[in-house]
């Protein structure tokens, strides 16, 4: 059933319309709602069993505070933006380079390579625990935020990869013979032509990784084990360690650690629709 | 030097392009996948000197009924997931009114893609809580008991995917939505001059516009549903006994709980396999499409 | 070409070179100067309780003003801990890190990831304070740590609730059984469990194991040395099973955690409660008062009482880079007036018998029990081999669940008796 539009003039018909969806949305997220009320409550009512009844007294402030006090949270959430965001860039730069390749050079072994890339990003990634250790070590890197951002680079360079490929390919071909016949290098075609189109892709694939790199907590565990380098999940899972009944902390907790990429995703909404509208279009 | 250079740009360009992405990518995930290969030829602790056992792991595991569990689990992980693209492909098709408002509504809807696998777990483990969680008071006001479906082996696993769903349906419907956007309307304009409405629409004219998003649906649902373990981790570790283990739980468990690396490695490369098997039907697929003009 | 690097399997003399790469170049003062180096000691906890951390970052202080050297503490969660500490000893340790004693720390001393401390204890006399709790932490005759706290198991249990139903503390079998019956018809699940995270089942296990079959065999079964299909474990099983028939236990077990399962205690909707002092933790300030407990009731009057006791503990990884640093610390930090008020939040039984008499009733109660008792075990996860331990969780679990399938879980764990010890 493609939805016919509703009719500008029909606004009852688009209020109630509007009513139906925000209903579903309700239900969507009801236990994203759950959380939230129960990080305003305090935790003798949590402690009591009061759940779900009317609070006895509110511990919004305190669950809050105690988040940032329990554990040295402020410290992890700056150390998981020095650990995000150079990663985010890093992967872009490398997948926007290897995509070009991918997607615009005919060489033997190119879909091999391709595969290469497509495979091991398809790989339960907790096996390499062992092999990526000793790397870091071996780099001596370990317990720093380099094997952190060294190893989300290479792991989500797959990823990126197969979307930047698939985005550069569904460029319209002429653009390429054009810039060839303008006696342009590969390299100057690159930076002319294709960084910016690829812009609105580009906001996408960095709102995807932020998320995917920022909930990370394996790899924290198994390459780091200082808290001046360890990222804010780590932060949540000492406050699920100390408080496993204590839903109201645990709850505050989530909701902190969600609000960067919540709030990057609002921000880029835009973007992230349009760059995947061009780059997850053509397969 | 610049002569060099220049007789042999034409292909020193893409290799130094491509060099710094494919050398950190095989230096740090293919060379560790090869080696958890090697590995699983062994008998390790993760500390002691390996022992070659050869395929003694393999055979093993072949006997293991846990195993058999874990996969029969996959399955059904793989089966329930593909829930996924439809209902990713509704709720798109629901926000797609141009209303004012829908805008907000529609990254509402987005929520549950960005929040942390850890978080999504932790929020469902208290809905299923018996007695406190969000299901037994829906119950309650019905005037039932509501199941502890985290504690019945044959429950388990599917409220584990339910919750998994949660965040997966939301990244379908981010796909689709994109999709949606570059419908052309010429085609809808014609399909609805020739009469088509409501489920034809969608049959005949709307789904093979979408036919490439559907195809990134379900590659992104495929490898979620079998690489997953996050969610298991959190909810259930892989209880009651063993019964919502998958593959990659059991040997992260093998690995680290019982310290058998190698034959948590032998999991992971039957693991492999299978995926294997998917990502040569989708790399066939993307070289047929690329063949026809894409 | 890339694939080079891997025809070299990591070897242990891999681990050991790269392990070593990373010390040396530490050593020779790579990226600081040696000298602000080795003058700082960096520790790894996994310290759930947030008051003891409090405590234990105020000793770290203390020790920084005494000495001069630099502490740096970094706390874990406790279940990342056991994942994360299989990577640092070999990757990069710290020079203080918190374990268990037993089973587990000899898992890491075998492997030569523990450094000798045996030279702290001579010099500290150690084994004067300690008695025989020095055993727990000693390997070949050599000290690998120092025990920490002490938990002591037992039945847990309110006194307003057992006097408002006039329940009465069950001594033997029968009177348990009768417990059970009288406390069910006042409303009260008979006993709390909640067996998510495995292990609390096991404790069940150990404790009816040792009060029927007694320690001997009960570490012949955690060695390896018996067959989880000998006839002896029958009348464990048994009893066991008599109890879930009975409907003892808290129903959906595996749905909760052991903090879940202790606030059903506090909030008065169960009797009893198998479990450690910290139980505590999920009690409301002001009910503390009412918390006690009792041994676990006898089955065969005719056996010495044999009781579960674990000690966690304390080590100085063998890639430590300031070892000296960390005895030092470890010698502060063990000082009566440092080490007592440490363990005081955890409820924990102190293993130095120095210590003034704690605050806590709960500890006195079983620094006094202790006394009455002819041995101990730590805990099945401890006691066996881990890989071992890890099946018979699973097993333990399950048979609370479906004690049905008893034949079929004990031809299990039998299975991997015979390959994990090689029989």
């Amino acid at each position: 059933m493609f939805p016919r539009p509703i009719p500008e003039t029909a606004i009852w018909q688009r209020r109630l319309y509007v009513v139906l969806v925000v209903g579903i949305l309700i239900v969507w997220l009801a236990p994203l709602f759950a959380i939230i009320l129960t990080s305003f409550r305090s935790t003798q009512d949590v402690m009591g069993g009061n759940l779900w009844g009317w609070p006895t007294q509110f511990g919004l402030v305190d669950n809050y505070t105690a988040v940032f006090t329990q554990t040295p949270m402020a410290r992890y959430f700056l150390n998981s933006l020095t650990i995000t965001i150079p990663s985010v860039i890093g992967v872009l730069i490398l997948s926007t380079l290897a995509g070009f390749v991918l997607a615009r050079y005919r060489f033997r072994g190119n879909m091999l390579v391709f595969a290469l890339f497509v495979g091991g990003n398809f790989l339960p990634h907790q096996i390499m625990m062992i092999p990526v250790r000793d790397l870091m070590v071996r780099l001596n890197l370990y317990d720093t935020m380099s094997a952190l951002i060294i190893f989300h680079i290479a792991f989500q360079t797959g990823f990126a990869t197969l979307f930047m490929r698939n985005f550069i390919a569904a460029l319209p071909g002429e653009l390429f013979q054009a810039a060839r016949a303008e006696g342009a290098t590969p390299f100057q075609t690159l930076v002319h032509v294709v960084v910016p189109l690829v812009r609105p892709a580009l906001a996408a694939l960095a709102i995807l990784l932020f998320t995917f790199i920022w909930n990370d907590y394996f790899w924290a565990v198994v390459l780091t084990i200082s808290d001046t380098v360890k990222p804010v999940t780590a932060g949540l899972a000492n406050l699920r360690g100390e408080w496993i009944s204590a839903w109201n902390l645990i709850s505050a907790g989530t909701i902190v650690v969600a609000l960067p990429p919540v709030a990057m995703f609002f921000l880029m909404q835009k973007h992230f629709i349009t760059g995947l509208t061009m780059g997850a279009v053509k397969g | 030097m610049t002569k060099l250079w220049r007789r042999h740009r034409w292909w020193l360009t893409p290799t130094l392009l491509i060099l710094p992405a494919a050398v950190l990518f095989s230096v740090v995930i293919l060379a560790s996948a090869v080696e958890s290969l090697w590995i699983s030829l062994h008998e390790w602790d993760g500390f002691s000197p390996m022992v070659w056992i050869g395929l003694g792991n393999y055979r093993e595991l072949f006997a293991d009924p846990q195993f058999y569990v874990s996969l029969k689990n996959n399955l059904i992980w793989l089966v329930m997931f593909m829930l996924a693209p439809p209902l990713g492909l509704a709720i798109a098709l629901l926000v797609s009114q141009k209303i004012r408002g829908m805008r907000l509504l529609k990254s509402l809807f987005f929520i549950p893609l960005v929040l942390a696998s850890v978080a999504v777990g932790v929020v469902f483990t208290w809905v299923y809580t018996p007695e406190f969680g969000l299901l037994a008071l829906i119950f309650r006001t019905f005037g039932a008991t509501a199941p502890a479906v985290l504690s019945d082996e044959n429950f388990v696993t599917f409220a584990v995917v339910i919750a998994a769903l949660w965040p997966q349906i939301a990244f379908c419907m981010v796909l689709y939505l994109a999709g949606l956007n570059n419908l052309s309307e010429d085609l809808i304009g014609a399909g609805r001059v020739d009469g088509a409405r409501g489920w034809n629409m969608l049959r005949h004219i709307v789904l093979p516009q979408l036919t490439q998003v559907t195809f990134i649906a379900i590659a992104v649902t495929v490898v979620g549903a079998l690489r997953s373990f996050d969610m298991v981790s959190v909810m259930t570790s892989g209880g009651p006994f063993g019964s919502s283990e998958v593959l990659a739980y059991q040997m992260f468990e093998q690995s680290i709980f019982s310290y058998r690396f190698g034959y948590g490695a032998a999991i992971a490369s039957v693991l492999f396999v299978i995926m294997a098997v998917f990502i040569a039907w989708y790399l066939t697929r993307m070289i047929r499409a690329d063949e026809r003009g894409g | 070409m890339t694939f080079k690097w891997i025809e070299k399997p990591s070897t242990r003399r891999n681990f050991l070179k790269g392990a070593g790469g990373v010390s040396a170049a530490v050593l020779t003062g790579f990226p600081m100067p040696a000298l602000s180096q080795s003058s700082e000691v960096t520790i790894i906890s996994d310290e759930n309780n947030a008051d003891a951390l409090q405590i234990l970052r105020r000793i770290a202080a203390d020790f920084e003003k005494q000495s001069g050297t630099k502490v740096v503490i970094n706390n874990m969660d406790h279940e990342a801990h056991k994942t994360a500490i299989r990577n640092y000893l070999v990757a990069g340790a710290p020079d203080v890190c918190f374990w268990f004693s037993g089973n587990r720390m000899r898992a890491f001393v075998n492997r030569g990831l523990f450094d000798d401390i045996s030279d702290l204890f001579e010099k500290e006399k150690y084994k004067d304070v300690l008695g025989a709790t020095t055993g727990a932490v000693t390997v070949d005759g050599k000290q690998y740590g120092l025990p920490t706290g002490g938990t002591m198991w037992g039945m847990f249990y309110r006194k307003d609730v057992f006097a408002e139903h006039g329940l009465t503390v069950p001594a033997t079998w029968d009177e348990f059984l009768a417990y059970g019956q009288k406390s069910k018809a006042a409303g009260l699940i008979p006993v709390s469990i909640g067996t998510k995270e495995l292990w609390p089942a096991a404790g069940w296990f150990d404790q009816m194991n040792l009060r029927i079959n007694g320690l001997d065999k009960h570490f012949a079964l955690m060695n390896g040395k018996m067959a989880y299909t000998d006839p002896a474990l029958k009348p464990v099983f048994d009893h066991w099973e008599e109890l879930i028939r009975q409907g003892f236990f808290t129903p959906d077990q595996t749905s909760f955690g052991w903090q879940e399962a202790g606030a059903f205690l506090a909030q008065k909707k169960a009797g009893m409660m198998n479990l450690g002092a910290f139980v505590k933790a999920t009690f409301p300030e002001q009910d503390l008062e009412q918390l006690t407990f009792a041994p676990f009731p006898k089955i065969d009057a005719a056996l010495d009482r044999y009781e579960e006791f674990s000690v966690n503990s304390v080590h100085i990884p063998a890639n430590a880079k300031n070892k000296a640093g960390a005895r030092e610390f470890l010698a502060f930090f063990y000082q009566p007036e440092n080490f007592g008020p440490y363990l005081e939040p955890g409820g924990n039984v102190p293993p130095r018998n120095d210590l003034p008499a704690s605050k806590d009733p709960l500890v006195n109660a079983a620094v006094e029990s202790l006394k009455t008792v002819a041995g101990t075990s730590q805990y099945y996860d401890r006691d066996t081999d881990p890989d071992m331990a890890q099946a018979g969780l699973v097993g333990f679990q399950e048979f609370m669940a479906k004690p049905e399938r008893r034949d079929a879980i004990l031809q299990r764990l039998e299975g991997t008796r015979r390959r994990i010890f090689k029989i």
